[in-house]
């Protein structure tokens, strides 16, 4: 067993690094499509979540509780809920998304939305409000002010921008459901990884497993080299 | 032309509870006001009010000369809030100090310009490239005093401006205010005590029990070492 699994992760390390055309085209794909995701989510999921802290407005603690509650949904959830939705009985059935990439965008935004709006909106409620008055007072109008809260916030929320993209590349149960795993257009990471180790196909998996690894690894170092030029001592 | 400031019919509520409902204020240029009163009266709520900030419950603050922008009807390009413990924006001393000036829509020589007059103003030259976060409490307040300076305001609230100062800092301070005088600027600063910032202005209020009264008016001479 000890030599099969030494066997295999050589296997799966030669795989990543002929660059394997199939093994690529997997991690293109899912590179592109979360990569996409995450961009439409951020900008409006951040300005929710300021709003969210700045704006008191009647029913504000149910809004706030309501995202803390979707991003608890489970991503089959998610998916399952999208598969009726997108489905050719279902009521968005005739824009025939079912099982492609425009519909593994859309899931992997709702699964990224919550977890922005609620993230943001910590991120901005850690902001004194002098900020906000002060930027005003000192003739930012409405935009710039909030522009400046941004930028007094960017190393919590580029933390919460990498959390999305963190959760939205990994998850396997909406780019099933919806993507159908279709090679070299819907297979991802994941779902990949999902497919080729209940084949017993483990090279694969292994190899994709490893890039998933490099890329938290990644993403958590920059973060941290990031947050630690912002440190104030 | 100065700016003048306006209140009427000033009323602020918590809830049931009235702050402060004042008939009238007036500020003109070269004023100087202490405003005084007890924690709690109501001089921070009441200068966020002025300065455009805050919204009362009812009444009105009007200043002229009018420039009040698109975006707002209550804020006024000539009037600046400081609070109590200025924020400070991260990044350099320079670039807080630059701030306003970019909002403006000013080239960047003349930015450049504007911000080594302020640097140089309030002593803050040698931290120029200095993270701002990292000064101590009096100099952030004199950066943000020259943060306001630079832009040229005609009136100025300021909030406390020397509380938890030591007195090296709170006579800095005071230096800086002075000058800001003698540039023709109108200040009022809110101060629960006596102190060298409050002793240069010549006109007293006292902000208690929802009212302001008026209850000293000095000859408007400052004496200069």
């Amino acid at each position: 067993m000890q030599e099969n699994l030494l066997e295999t992760s050589i296997l799966s390390l030669e795989l990543l690094f002929s660059f394997d055309a199939e093994l690529w085209d997997i991690i293109g794909v899912s590179f592109r499509v979360s990569m996409i995701a995450i961009s439409i989510a951020t900008l409006p999921a951040i300005l929710i979540g300021f709003a969210l802290a700045m704006v008191d407005f009647k029913g504000r603690w149910m809004v706030v509780a309501l995202f803390n509650a979707l991003m608890a949904v489970p991503t089959v959830v998610v998916g399952l809920t999208l598969y009726l939705l997108l489905s050719r009985s279902g009521p968005f059935g005739d824009l025939h998304l079912l099982f492609t990439q425009p519909a593994m965008i859309i899931g992997q935004v709702a699964l990224a939305f919550p977890l922005l709006v609620c993230m943001s909106h910590s991120a901005f409620q850690s902001i004194d409000k002098r900020a906000w008055e002060t930027a005003r007072t000192l003739g930012a109008n409405c935009c710039y002010a909030v522009i400046t809260i941004m930028k007094e916030a960017r190393f919590a929320l580029l933390a919460s921008v990498l959390a999305g993209f963190g959760r939205i590349i990994s998850e396997v149960g909406c780019s099933m459901m919806i993507g159908g795993n279709i090679m070299s257009y819907t297979r991802n990471i994941p779902t990949a990884i999902a497919l080729e180790t209940s084949k017993g196909m483990f090279a694969q998996g292994i190899a994709l497993g490893l890039v998933l690894l490099i890329l938290a690894l990644l993403l958590n170092f920059t973060l941290a080299s990031i947050r630690g030029k912002g440190q104030l001592v | 032309m100065g700016v003048e400031l306006r209140a009427n019919n000033l009323i602020k509520r918590y809830g049931a509870r009235e702050l402060f409902n004042i008939e009238e204020l007036k500020v003109q240029e070269g004023d100087s006001l202490h405003l005084s009163g007890d924690n709690g009266a109501g001089k921070t709520t009441l200068m966020k009010i002025l300065a455009g900030l805050d919204k009362p419950c009812s009444g009105e603050v009007a200043v002229t000369p009018n420039m009040k922008s698109k975006w707002s009807t209550r804020l006024h390009p000539k009037v600046v809030y400081l609070h109590q413990t200025p924020y400070i924006f991260s990044g350099t001393v320079a670039a807080n100090l630059a701030y306003g000036l970019k909002l403006k829509g000013l080239a960047n020589k003349q930015i450049k310009e504007k911000v080594s007059h302020a640097l140089a103003w309030a002593r803050l030259e040698e931290l120029a490239d200095h993270s701002a976060h990292s000064l101590s409490g009096g100099e952030k307040q004199r950066l943000a005093l020259a943060r306001a300076w630079v832009l040229a305001p005609g009136l100025l609230f300021l909030d406390e401006p020397t509380a938890n100062l030591d007195q090296q800092s709170v006579t800095s301070v005071a230096d800086l205010i002075d000058k800001m005088l003698e540039g023709g600027a109108a200040v009022m600063v809110s101060s629960h005590q006596k102190n060298p910032v409050t002793e240069l202005c010549y006109r007293q209020l006292l902000l208690s029990e929802g009212q302001v009264t008026e209850f000293g008016h000095q000859r408007k001479v400052r004496h200069h070492a």
